[in-house]
């Protein structure tokens, strides 16, 4: 990343910066804007400010390169609103070194999707309960209804 | 807390097992008739398992009724909760319902209380490992609104996987077209069977070709419901003299398949037992060559 993105990524003192994917969230490609309104809905809810353009991550399959710009800003930010906690990296070790991070810079974690905050270890658990059950859980989704109408 | 007005309906099966209930294979007499009763009528009604629970919330729901009408704290909650439409009309009440709903969702004893109201019936039915939808849903139906009327619809359709289960739990007396209606089983999949020759009709043709097969289980305050979203079901104008109040959520072993209803987003996990975290945690051995 340039110095001159990395100084307005560090000008942003008392808000919190929103994070954004270019390469699929649990398998759904979701348009970046679409991403930017779950996020500014999310921020207007809990009373956030988010003014600003959110950092959006490379395509590359677990690169986590704007993340990591984006969590050395916690000092100067409130914290991160990712649109979804599952973007944060799937291995375990790696999550916990970025709560650790953010909560030592006094900042908190959000993930807009799901609606949950983490404002400290404490919240942790619950959404490493969800990470773990999530990697033995089987998804099938129902039948596709309009097969049914088709009769096929 | 509202007396029930009569006898507990006939539709009230018992669900609560105990430790020196019969046992005939690996599960008891008890449980095996809930299960029995769940596949064949595709819902059980039970007596709340914690009626001090079910009490704590309706009483919240009726605060915050209260509070959104400016009112003092009602003396007999289920009076005010029955009888509210003699004090706002049909386009209040979603205001009304959305701001007491969202402000329980906030608060951490909801969930807890909402499971611990029929906990061992879901344990029996679904499974004793299971995630919880992470929020509540309010239904409010006025006599003779029209715009509560959720048409008729199975939640499978909508994304949700067939191994969840809804929850149903009414802060007041429901019967009649106060209550919910629901197809069985066995009508649900012949009606099912004809379903393409709906492509071109509504969804009120739908009800008009169902309704002579749907039940409406009458379901009083101090029960709750258990019911398979596979099924057809929905509401109709509530032409009743008391507004209907209910509560309803979803659940599903922790392990079987989700639909779109995703971890995390829509579910969360309330039961994960030791043996399954140690299993979560375990890491193979590996480094060994031939």
């Amino acid at each position: 990343m340039s110095k001159a993105s990395q100084e307005t990524l560090l000008s942003v003192g008392g808000s919190y910066r929103g994070y954004i994917a270019t390469r699929p969230v649990r398998g759904d490609r979701i348009p970046h804007h679409v991403q930017g309104l779950v996020i500014r809905d999310y921020a207007q809810r809990m009373n956030l400010i988010c003014p600003l353009l959110p950092a959006v991550e490379y395509a590359m399959p677990g690169c986590y390169m704007m993340l990591e710009s984006v969590l050395k800003e916690v000092p100067a930010t409130q914290g991160v609103i990712l649109y979804s906690l599952f973007m944060l990296p799937e291995r375990a070790s790696r999550r916990q070194h970025m709560y650790d991070r953010v909560f030592a810079a006094g900042g908190s974690l959000h993930g807009a999707l799901e609606n949950i905050a983490l404002w400290g270890h404490e919240d942790t658990g619950r959404v490493e309960d969800i990470f773990r059950v999530n990697q033995f859980a089987h998804v099938k989704p129902p039948a596709d209804v309009a097969a049914v109408l088709d009769g096929s | 807390m509202s007396k029930s007005t009569g006898a507990p309906s006939l539709s009230v099966v018992q669900n609560s097992p105990t430790d020196d209930a019969p046992q005939s294979g690996f599960t008891s007499e008890a449980e095996k008739e809930l299960s029995r009763k769940f596949l064949e009528d595709g819902h059980v009604v039970v007596p709340v398992e914690d009626l001090g629970a079910l009490d704590r919330l309706r009483d919240a729901v009726a605060s915050g009724a209260a509070h959104w009408l400016d009112a003092s704290t009602p003396e007999d909650p289920g009076a005010l909760l029955d009888s509210i439409h003699a004090r706002l009309g049909p386009t209040q009440v979603n205001d009304m319902r959305m701001s007491i709903i969202n402000g329980l969702n906030t608060q951490d004893w909801v969930a807890r209380d909402y499971f611990s109201v029929a906990r061992k019936t879901i344990e029996s039915v679904v499974g004793n490992e299971l995630a919880m939808q992470r929020r509540l849903n309010l239904s409010v139906q006025m006599p003779g609104d029209d715009s509560s009327v959720l048409p008729v619809h199975a939640d499978v359709w909508d994304g949700n996987s067939p191994f969840e289960v809804v929850l149903w739990v009414p802060l007041v007396d429901c019967y009649g077209t106060k209550a919910m209606f629901l197809l069985m089983p066995k009508a649900n999949a012949q009606h099912e069977a004809n379903f393409r020759r709906f492509s071109d009709k509504s969804v009120e043709d739908l009800f008009h070709a169902i309704e002579p097969d749907v039940i409406w289980p009458e379901v009083r305050y101090g029960e709750a419901m258990v019911f398979s979203l596979s099924l057809m079901h929905g509401n109709r104008v509530n032409f009743e003299a008391g507004t209907r109040w209910s509560f309803n959520c979803r659940f599903k072993s922790l392990f079987s398949p989700y639909g779109d209803k995703r971890l995390g987003e829509f579910f969360e996990p309330i039961t994960i037992r030791a043996a399954t975290r140690m299993g979560m945690d375990y890491t193979h051995l590996e480094g060994f060559d031939e």
